[in-house]
């Protein structure tokens, strides 16, 4: 049917619509490269020799294919040590972060919450005004949660922002009447919940628990200022060691600059593979639940 | 034993708006009972507070002679139908039916045996293990009932079950209703909008408008004896005529309607009940319902507009003076040319005609405070 | 009918026992619902802990504090506005504000309309399959972590880098971006575009696909060509979005982070890529940590955020509908 349509309107075209039609394409098209280009020339360059990535030979396709890069960085300790630590910390934040976010957007969707307005106000105002970096700093050394993985999960397991969303999500797709069917067949708040509320809100689960765990994995900040002990350190610091760290000490000779791009630069591109495999991995299988994600915290509660 | 009994049921949202005005109903055992009116009438809400789903903001309602205002929906013994049918959409068919009996934790056995009992009344035991989603409209409204029925409430409530339905299918389960009603034997509360459904289900009916009740009676009450002009309009299709500006004449003892410049010498019972009220001449808006017009005959005449042959009757708009008429004429013996653009006369029986008071609305033989359920707002004319 | 009233008053007023119902209904409205207060709480335990309490430690920018310190003791030496005193005075003060200020007017400028383009673009597309897998393309980046992407760009931008091999190629200089200060604006600005234009489109194009065909179909049937239907049919469409986008984009042009900045900088661009939020890290949590001096800093940022919030609201509120709150 739609394809009909389609087939229907083609013939109405006008040439100055056909010319529209073809520039909008091309203009895309050269978006969609200026965006895949440098994706596309990490790995192209990961894979190719490094003499040959300096001298600038390699622009369109591998030259020399050369997997070193790839060997070296197995015998990296810390960078495996790092994707460890990120893993553990991925998973007890999306597992942490949906026990708190969940349940607290349902309470927040419901019109008899008590003291509902007030709770809203409570949360909206983090959202425009924070204590800085300096306070946060205090509460968290204050907490003892200083060189703790805690300081990196803790944090992490509430984002108003997402909490909205799932509030807004509850509203817009859970109807009342099934609520109050439930309340009539006996069900309380706690069993409506569990059973008639979580079955349904598969989505939004998948939606928050990528959001989170997206958001831990690529995050460093909170690493670098709460942990000292470098067993504790996230994959993200281990990659800022090698990919930035080097770079601000840049000095001296141009001789000895080149020495170190021929000593790390493969290993720069093949660590940036390495630490965006799985999310880049996971990426076309869920970017249709990242987007639904934005598009229910669009609808205005 | 199960009535209702609901006194000055009232619903404030806010402290501002009132969406039900002091309700006074009482539900026999095992009566159908039909809540009708237009949107925002205050019908659903006023259900819906039987059903607990609403808090009561004043006034008292029993169930079964127990005040449960203060009770929770899942002990105050009711069960309802949503207009939805709000089936759990990840519970298959039988989980469905079951959900309610788990939680009141039933055993397993009594379970298997009250769904399969329902499922097998409602004709829907193929599709016990199926998800709501792979069921027809139809089937999903009989599982909603049924859902309902395995409790075996004292109440059964139905917030307009059928408007989801189409036209074909609504006539279907509306006499599935009708049917079940026979089997399951007990008190029904039916919300609809749709006045056919109002006059074939209910027992009595009870029209609302604007947060209050109109009139409860049976449909024979609320159709022959409407207590004011909501009422005359809302019930009976297609809608009464009515004259506005007409005069209630006392001419030597006898009361006259004065249609249009027509006089008609009112009935026997309607001269003693006039009489009784000692009810002064006054102005009148006088109502016929178009299947109460007879024409080729009388003094009234009018110019057919559109005239719709039907089968066994003619459907029949024209325009007398500045009023539109609709009658219903039915075709047998028809003698008169009723085609498009005739003139024809036409009339009706004295006893026929309703008298509404032109300042009131109320209704000038009918009206009382027995059939008035209370002081709706004055309803000067039938508006939709 | 004035007796029915009265009739039906009546029983209304023998209910006398008013108060104690609405007592019961209160505990029962409770009890009801205090399931949802359980359920909120874990949420409201974190925002206390990570969102208010650091609110609360904001008390140190008007004291005279040192590290370990109580926030709140007899000790604590309040020293007014002090520490604002002495930022406005810092010969580091207009360099800051302005840094801030450029990085963000200038990313707001270009990166605010490109989504809405690229939205429009894209919905104005022919192939529906072919709009989906650019939408798709153009999301990817969003997931790239600040650091993978700087890194990206001192790969790219490094003084042996693609940027300067193909350069190299052409006869031109080599240069070392990372250590040039004209090139910290146009890198970080243009790599966030880069990153985050398919992301922050997602919003509009759910907008514009919520807009009624039959519009579309009216429009043609008027005569209206495809740019002319973006342009009329499109554009208003998203109108409403765009104006709370602004707004909010508004209060944040104050707001940048530090972040990115951070991993950005080096000594060669320290000059202009040194931001409020940059400088309250370093003052604050590097070196010989000056927690008052840094969190007065913060608190002047968060301020001018707030405050640009509000004027954003208002004349958004005053000129539109639209309005955030």
């Amino acid at each position: 049917m739609a394809k009909k349509e389609m087939k229907k309107m083609a013939l109405r075209d006008t040439l100055g619509d056909k010319i529209f039609y073809t520039i909008n394409a091309i203009f895309l098209g050269l978006v969609a490269l200026i965006v895949l280009y440098p994706l596309y020339f990490i790995v192209i360059a990961a894979i190719s020799d490094p003499d040959a990535v300096l001298a600038g030979d390699v622009v369109l396709y591998p030259v020399k294919l050369n997997f070193d890069g790839f060997v070296k960085i197995m015998e990296r300790k810390d960078v495996w040590l790092g994707y460890r630590n990120t893993i553990i910390y991925t998973a007890l934040t999306v597992i942490l972060s949906i026990i708190v976010t969940v349940p607290a957007g349902w309470a927040l969707s419901r019109n008899t919450l008590p003291g509902k307005k007030a709770f809203m106000i409570y949360f909206i105002i983090p959202m425009f005004f924070g204590g800085g970096l300096i306070p946060f700093y205090n509460v968290m050394s204050s907490l003892k949660l200083v060189n703790t993985i805690w300081a990196i999960v803790l944090p992490s397991i509430l984002s108003v922002w997402n909490l909205f969303m799932t509030k807004t999500f509850f509203q817009s797709s859970i109807p009342d009447t099934l609520i109050e069917a439930a309340t009539i067949d006996g069900a309380g708040s706690f069993r409506i919940f569990g059973e008639v509320v979580l079955p349904l809100s598969k989505a939004i689960i998948a939606v928050m628990a990528l959001y989170y765990a997206v958001g831990q994995w690529n995050s460093y900040f909170n690493a670098m200022i709460f942990l000292q002990n470098e067993n504790l350190y996230p994959l993200q610091l281990v990659l800022k060691e090698i990919l930035i760290a080097s770079e601000s000490t840049v000095g001296g000779s141009g001789e000895t600059i080149l020495q170190q791009y021929r000593l790390a630069n493969q290993l720069k591109y093949v660590s940036v593979i390495v630490s965006s495999v799985p999310v880049l991995l996971l990426y076309p299988f869920v970017q249709k639940y990242f987007a639904q994600g934005v598009m229910i915290g669009s609808l205005k509660g | 034993m199960s009535e209702v009994v609901m006194k000055g049921l009232k619903k404030v949202y806010d402290n501002k708006v009132t969406a039900v005005h002091d309700v006074n109903l009482e539900i026999k055992d095992k009566e159908f009972i039909v809540l009708v009116g237009p949107s925002g009438c205050g019908k659903s809400t006023t259900l819906r507070m039987v059903a607990g789903l609403e808090e009561i903001s004043d006034g008292e309602l029993y169930i079964d002679g127990k005040l449960v205002n203060d009770v929770a929906p899942k002990d105050r013994d009711i069960a309802m139908v949503f207009q939805n049918y709000a089936l759990y959409p990840h519970k298959t068919v039988y989980d469905n039916l079951a959900f309610a009996l788990k939680l009141r934790k039933e055993s397993k056995e009594v379970i298997d045996k009250k769904v399969r009992e329902v499922a097998e009344i409602l004709d829907i035991t193929q599709y016990l293990s199926r998800k709501p989603k792979a069921l027809s409209g139809g089937q999903r409204q009989r599982v909603a009932i049924g859902r309902a029925m395995v409790r075996d409430p004292k109440v059964f409530l139905m917030d307009e079950p059928l408007s989801n339905l189409d036209a074909k299918l609504r006539n279907q389960m509306r006499a599935e209703i009708i049917k079940l009603r026979s089997r399951i034997n007990t008190t029904f509360m039916y919300v609809t909008h749709d006045q056919t459904e109002a006059m074939t289900l209910g027992d009595r009916i009870v029209i609302m408008k604007d947060g209050y009740v109109n009139q409860i009676g049976t449909p024979q009450e609320v159709f022959n004896k409407p207590v004011n002009l909501f009422v005359a309009g809302f019930i009976g299709m297609p809608v009464m005529n009515f004259f506005d500006n007409c005069k209630l004449l006392l001419e030597d003892g006898k009361y006259y309607a004065e249609i249009r410049g027509v006089k008609f010498l009112l009935s026997e019972f309607q001269q003693k009940a006039l009489a009784q009220n000692n009810t002064q001449p006054c102005e009148i808006v006088a109502g016929i319902r178009p299947q109460h017009v007879t024409v080729g005959e009388g003094d009234l005449s009018a110019k057919i507009e559109v005239s719709e042959m039907m089968g066994s009757e003619y459907n029949i708009h024209a325009r007398c003076g500045t009023d539109e008429v609709v009658m219903l004429i039915p075709t047998v013996d028809l003698t008169t040319d009723v085609s498009m653009g005739a003139t024809v006369n036409f009339t009706t029986r004295p006893h026929l005609i309703q008298l509404f008071d032109r300042e009131s609305g109320k209704n000038l033989i009918w009206y009382d405070e027995e059939s008035a359920a209370n002081d709706a707002p004055v309803c000067k004319r039938y508006d939709f | 009918m004035e007796t029915k009233a009265a009739k039906l008053a009546a029983p209304a007023k023998q209910r006398a026992p008013k108060k104690k119902m609405s007592k019961e209904r209160r505990i029962r409205y409770l009890k009801d619902n205090s399931p949802y207060l359980l359920m909120i709480l874990p949420a409201v335990l974190v925002v206390f802990l990570f969102n208010y309490l650091p609110i609360y430690g904001v008390l140190i920018a008007f004291q005279d504090f040192m590290p370990g310190d109580k926030i709140l003791s007899d000790s604590t030496i309040w020293v007014g506005f002090q520490n604002f005193e002495r930022f406005f005075s810092d010969p580091q003060f207009w360099p800051l504000m302005q840094n801030t200020f450029l990085i963000c007017i200038i990313g707001f400028v270009i990166g605010f309309p490109l989504p809405i383009i690229i939205s429009l673009m894209l919905n104005a597309m022919k192939g529906k399959k072919t709009a989906k897998v650019l939408q798709t393309i153009f999301n990817g980046p969003h997931f790239i972590s600040l650091v993978v992407l700087v890194g990206m760009l001192t790969l790219f931008f490094g003084r042996y880098g693609l940027v300067n091999n193909i350069a190299a190629h052409f006869g031109g200089e080599r240069y070392s971006y990372f250590l040039e200060s004209r090139a910290f604006r146009p890198m970080y600005i243009l790599s966030s575009n880069w990153q985050d234009f398919g992301w922050s489109a997602i919003i509009y194009i759910a907008a514009l696909s919520n807009v009624d065909p039959q519009q579309h179909e009216a429009a043609i049937l008027d005569g209206a060509t495809r740019f002319q239907r973006v342009l009329h049919v499109d554009l208003p469409a998203i109108m409403p979005m765009i104006s709370v986008m602004l707004i909010m984009s508004i209060g944040g042009l104050m707001g940048v982070g530090y972040e990115k900045a951070l991993l950005m900088q080096t000594d060669g661009n320290l000059q202009v890529s040194e931001l409020i939020s940059t400088y309250v890290y370093k003052r604050g949590l590097t070196g010989v940590p000056d927690q008052a001096y840094a969190t007065a800093i913060g608190l002047f940022n968060s301020i001018i955020n707030v405050v640009l919030l509000i004027i954003a609201n208002t004349t958004s509120k005053k000129f539109s509908e639209n309005s955030l709150w």
